[in-house]
């Protein structure tokens, strides 16, 4: 998977100081043109961010507001969907379908650590191995740990789920810690070896002269050096654990369900609880968002597992 | 050549590199152990409300699967999906991307923008939609309509628009994944090709046909399979949002592996059919990724 940020260097390499703006360019443009793009603009922008602002909406609005017919863009905001989510029965006009939500997101914070911790742990002498070393098999190897990213989650859930209820780690942290690893650890191994065959060979070398072993080299040299890249591997990595929905539907229990599935939870009552579901929903989505304004360089090449930088 | 010196130098040992595999290689088989009991169970009658019954009953399961009305339609509708999806979706994709590497004021800001949806999770992201997919008449996308004069649609509830609102749903999360990775290519494009089109003469139309969209062939195909691959598998926003209904209207192969398994417990046709499943995306990946590496290979000569 590294050919295409050697495409990507080989064409930045080439590149004049100025941009290539692939045909496109708005000086002179005709007053139609500059109508076009702005409305074009306009329709991607609400597009992209009303979803937000309706479900921001929703959260605040009392049981009435919410299922008025035509919706109530203007009304008296309250805060009461956030305090009984957080405060639980006995607060404000609604009780709360789920009581146990701060529990959820305590859930979430405990897997998703857990799942990354053990992944990156795992993964830094993998990693290593697999960006400095030549070994028989190593390309097969790699290819394995980068394959679970694709595999259809429920050939593993089910023989999972049979397997935890048998050995008591159904409904357990350290059981969803270690389903996690289906997730974080093809990742975290595929972008450390990213970052760490990005350190330049000529230091390693120099390294090597004054007489550092491997354990030397990557301890003093190339986690040192990729330090940026093991924190980035860190916070994607945790914003796919936060965003995981479908082991923890199987393999969690009452105690143990993360935001997600707790989330969903608003709906399989009588009657959907419309505005505490919207509360949940920002709130289960807000760590991420907040994450990922410090990762926003980086994110593409999270998901692609390194292959587009 | 590093590797060499790196051994001649320290002899760390020819098994020092599967050494510092191996806890990564126990996790491995910690993941291939439930793997391999799933492929086994895909063979018996395992029937976790008879648990004494367990039988193994050979290719019983796949062929009973061909037999079941259900399983076509979920088929149908898995492979359907995917490819109106990836079509759609990277079609709409390419477009943001071109639309956003122009030249115009505040792209930046719409560009951090279109990370949002990207970030959520996409169980998150189905619920922010089913409330707006409300047809009640609280819901705001039916309000919206009425203002052009169309008549309410009954998004999540009806047969027959339950496939296009997942579709939408999915859309909107996913459509910033490929405008990202094409406009990540769309940045590293040389630029002599563009004077040398100038200097011929051609106009925006011909480059964008002849320079650009060659260019960026293996951007494109990455993030096709990408979204192929998850198309296949997709779970959650069907889940969350018409489980499968109405009337098995969006019932993919993973949602009916899912009933099979979890609301009837038959846990024998559930992994069978999540087989049927991971044999569809081993097979569509290979041959995408194939393409892929031919592309890359071809343009980095």
């Amino acid at each position: 998977m590294s050919t295409l940020p050697m495409l990507q260097r080989r064409y930045a390499a080439q590149r004049e100081p100025q941009r290539a703006t692939a045909g496109w360019s708005l000086a002179h443009r005709p007053y139609a043109r500059n109508t076009a793009i702005a409305l074009t603009a306009i329709v991607l922008i609400v597009w992209t961010a009303f979803p937000f602002v309706w479900i921001l909406l929703t959260s605040l609005k009392n049981s009435a507001d919410v299922i008025s017919a035509p919706p109530k863009f203007v009304f008296q905001p309250i805060a009461d969907n956030y305090a009984a989510l957080f405060l639980g029965n006995h607060y404000g006009q609604q009780a709360s379908a789920r009581p146990d939500f701060p529990l959820f997101f305590l859930n979430s914070v405990i897997i998703s650590t857990g799942a990354v911790v053990l992944s990156v742990v795992v993964s830094i002498p993998a990693a290593y191995a697999l960006a400095r070393f030549s070994f028989p098999f190593k390309n097969s190897l790699g290819f394995i740990f980068m394959s679970f990213r694709f595999v259809p989650f429920l050939a593993f859930v089910i023989p999972l789920y049979l397997l935890y209820q048998r050995v008591g780690l159904y409904n357990t942290y350290i059981g969803l810690i270690l389903a996690y690893q289906l997730i974080t650890l093809p990742f975290t191994i595929w972008m450390l070896r990213s970052f760490f065959m990005e350190v330049p060979l000529e230091i390693q070398e120099a390294a090597q002269i004054d007489g550092c072993s491997w354990l030397g080299i990557l301890t003093r040299v190339i986690l040192p050096l990729s330090m940026p890249g093991l924190a980035v591997t860190v916070i994607l990595g945790f914003m796919f654990c936060w965003n995981a929905f479908n082991y923890p539907l199987m393999l969690a229990g009452r105690q143990t369900f993360p935001v997600t599935v707790g989330a969903i939870q608003f709906i399989s009552y009588e009657q959907v609880l419309w505005g505490q579901m919207a509360a949940a929903t920002i709130v289960s989505a807000l760590p991420q968002l907040l994450l990922s304004l410090m990762v926003q360089k980086y994110i593409v090449r999270g998901l692609t597992m390194g292959a587009v930088r | 050549m590093n590797t060499k010196a790196l051994r001649r130098r320290r002899r760390p040992g020819r098994f020092l590199p599967y050494l510092l595999l191996a806890p990564a290689l126990v996790l491995l088989v910690g993941m291939v152990y439930p793997f391999a009991l799933g492929l086994y169970y895909s063979l018996t009658d395992y029937w976790l409300q008879f648990p004494k019954r367990f039988r193994f009953i050979g290719l019983d399961n796949y062929i009973g699967l061909l037999n079941r009305p259900l399983f076509s339609r979920a088929l149908e509708f898995t492979v359907g999906y995917t490819l109106v999806a990836v079509i759609i979706q990277v079609g709409l994709g390419l477009a943001v991307a071109l639309f956003l590497h122009a030249n115009i004021p505040g792209r930046r800001v719409m560009r951090a923008m279109m990370l949002m949806p990207l970030m959520i999770p996409p169980v998150i992201a189905a619920l922010m939609w089913k409330v707006m997919m409300d047809s009640t008449g609280a819901g705001v996308l039916n309000y919206a309509l009425s203002f052009v004069g169309a008549a309410p649609v009954n998004w999540l509830g009806s047969p027959d628009a339950a496939m296009a609102s997942v579709l939408i749903i999915d859309t909107w999360g996913n459509l910033p994944f490929i405008s990202l990775i094409i406009l990540g290519g769309l940045q590293s494009l040389p630029i002599e090709p563009y004077e040398a089109a100038r200097v011929d003469g051609a106009g925006p139309a011909a480059m964008l046909r002849y320079i650009t969209l060659p260019l960026l062939r293996p951007f494109i195909i990455l993030a096709a399979t990408f979204r192929v691959m998850d198309s296949l598998r997709i779970f959650d926003v069907i889940y969350a949002t018409t489980a499968g209904g109405p009337d098995d209207a969006t019932t993919n192969l993973s949602i009916m592996s899912y009933q099979y398994a979890f609301q009837w417990y038959q846990m024998g046709t559930g992994v069978a059919e999540a087989i049927v499943l991971l044999a569809m995306v081993v097979a569509s990946s290979y041959v995408l990724l194939r393409l892929w590496h031919r592309t890359a290979e071809s343009a980095a000569q």
